[in-house]
């Protein structure tokens, strides 16, 4: 058994007043370290499936294990990255980031000492006193990913973080995910529509089929990092990944 | 204020002063009835001068300060509660809205019965003509966060009191403002209204004063205080903090 392992996740979803079945037991078992991305058509369920595991959704069946022990509530050991980030607007960067040391009641100078290190690695350190609507997207979602990885949770859970940037902003956030998941060790589960995304990030990238979702194909992404976009011999991986993806999007 | 914007205005009030003396000098009616701008003044200066103006003021203030308080602490239990507890809603959330539409001053002789002529009872019409005002923007507020804060806090571990005063009250701030500002409104003419009623000192009762001495120029007097200390706290000090607030939360 792994860091983290789904065993048999159903979910239905009222539709028309009758349950429309989302996810279709879906069985993943994720090592300590991965960087895991999943990809599918959009209203698959891979969002919801990551709900299910951050424990912001209950699952129709089957269960959610964190270091062999079932999970079934929210908890900071697994802290979601949302796409829209969900920054508060009412803080500045800096307690934005502090938010949940503050909670569990850390004290200040530690708060600060844990922040100034994740602010740093983020290079948001000249901003830590602005406000969300001073930043762009792209600022925001670092603040979002620094926000999370304070938590030093052991599963972090990314949706869709980067679909609302522009693709200079994203080329580099992708490079930079890549240098955080080496210098933090963590075990990453990364939802994305983006195919090419997924193959920069994963070390195992997800295909999951139309609604009802199952877990289509596995395909495994050995590669040298910090891989870029524009890395012609990321190109076959991609093409694996489009044909087990396209006649699911076309359902 | 940009400077055209304060010459119109300047300009406008001047013309409002210039038309009143006009009407005066043409002696239509009595000086008892339709006195001076001059006279007004007067009154008010001599209100300044042996401070019963300063006193009224301060007395209703007061009033208003503690009903408006009651009423902020308790519309924002309320309005929390009934955006957060569904049967709190379809319950509690009803009569709010009914009660809502009670006038302050019909309170005024429900509160002379439970409280007799004393300062509690006009601080118990001056909350209540407030509180329901701070409920509704409170719930209005809470109901329109963006559910991905409570999400977010709950995953970073926050327990639902520390989710009411780290996200519920600041994201739901804007509105909750408003409901400051409402309630002001309210508390401010349900306090003139009750201590024009019923009461000894305060400016509704310096009003009702004048108009038992036939002195109109203290009523004309007091009705400008009132208004003036309406504009001070609406247009400078609410205004100021829904600027910001509205500014930072990235709404304006």
């Amino acid at each position: 058994m792994g860091k983290l392992e789904s065993r048999n996740i159903e979910k239905y979803f009222k539709h028309d007043g009758k349950p429309l079945k989302t996810l279709d037991g879906i069985d993943l078992n994720v090592e300590d370290g991965e960087f895991v991305c999943i990809v599918g058509p959009s209203g698959c369920g891979k969002s919801t499936f990551l709900r299910i595991t951050a424990g912001l959704e209950k699952p129709d069946g089957g269960e959610i294990f964190l270091d062999t022990k079932s999970v079934d509530t929210t908890g900071p050991n697994r802290i979601m990255v949302f796409q829209e980030g969900a920054l508060f607007p009412w803080l500045n960067v800096r307690d934005n980031v502090e938010y949940g040391l503050k909670i569990a009641g850390i004290p200040v100078e530690e708060r600060n000492k844990i922040s100034n290190r994740y602010l740093d690695m983020m290079q948001l350190s000249q901003f830590a006193t602005s406000y969300t609507y001073q930043l762009s997207t792209g600022m925001k979602q670092r603040v979002a990913i620094a926000r999370a990885l304070v938590m030093d949770p052991d599963v972090l859970l990314m949706d869709e973080p980067f679909a609302a940037l522009d693709p200079q902003t994203r080329d580099l956030l992708l490079v930079e995910m890549q240098l955080i998941w080496q210098k933090t060790k963590k075990t990453i589960i990364f939802v994305t529509h983006n195919v090419s995304e997924a193959v920069m990030l994963g070390t195992r990238v997800l295909v999951f089929t139309h609604r009802p979702a199952k877990i289509k194909k596995e395909i495994k992404i050995d590669y040298r990092r910090p891989r870029v976009a524009e890395d012609e011999n990321l190109l076959p991986y991609q093409q694996k990944i489009l044909a087990e993806l396209r006649p699911e999007v076309k359902k | 204020m940009k400077p055209n914007v304060l010459a119109k205005k300047i300009g406008f009030y001047a013309l409002i002063v210039i038309a009143w003396q006009g009407l005066d000098s043409a002696d239509i009616w009595p000086d008892n009835i339709f006195p001076s701008p001059f006279e007004v003044v007067e009154d008010l200066a001599y209100g300044v001068a042996d401070a019963s103006l300063f006193f009224g003021i301060g007395t209703s203030l007061l009033r208003l300060v503690i009903g408006l308080a009651i009423a902020i602490g308790g519309g924002l239990v309320l309005g929390i509660f009934m955006a957060r507890v569904e049967t709190v809603n379809q319950t509690i959330g009803s009569l709010v809205l009914g009660l809502q539409s009670i006038p302050s001053v019909a309170w005024v002789p429900l509160a002379i019965l439970w409280f007799g002529l004393t300062d509690a009872g006009i601080i118990f019409v001056t909350a209540v003509g407030a509180i329901f005002a701070v409920t509704i923007n409170t719930y209005t507020g809470v109901k329109n966060i963006n559910p991905s804060y409570i999400e977010a806090a709950r995953n970073m571990g926050a327990k639902e009191g520390q989710l009411v005063t780290s996200i519920l009250i600041p994201a739901a701030f804007p509105y909750i403002i408003s409901g400051f500002k409402q309630g002001w409104a309210f508390a401010w003419r349900g306090v003139i209204g009750a201590e024009l009623l019923f009461s000894f000192l305060g400016l509704g009762f310096l009003l009702n004063v004048g108009r038992q001495l036939n002195d109109v120029s203290q009523v004309i007097a007091i009705m400008l205080v009132i208004m003036g200390i309406g504009i001070i706290a609406e247009g400078l000090i609410f205004k100021k903090i829904e600027d910001k607030v509205m500014k930072r939360w990235g709404l304006r």
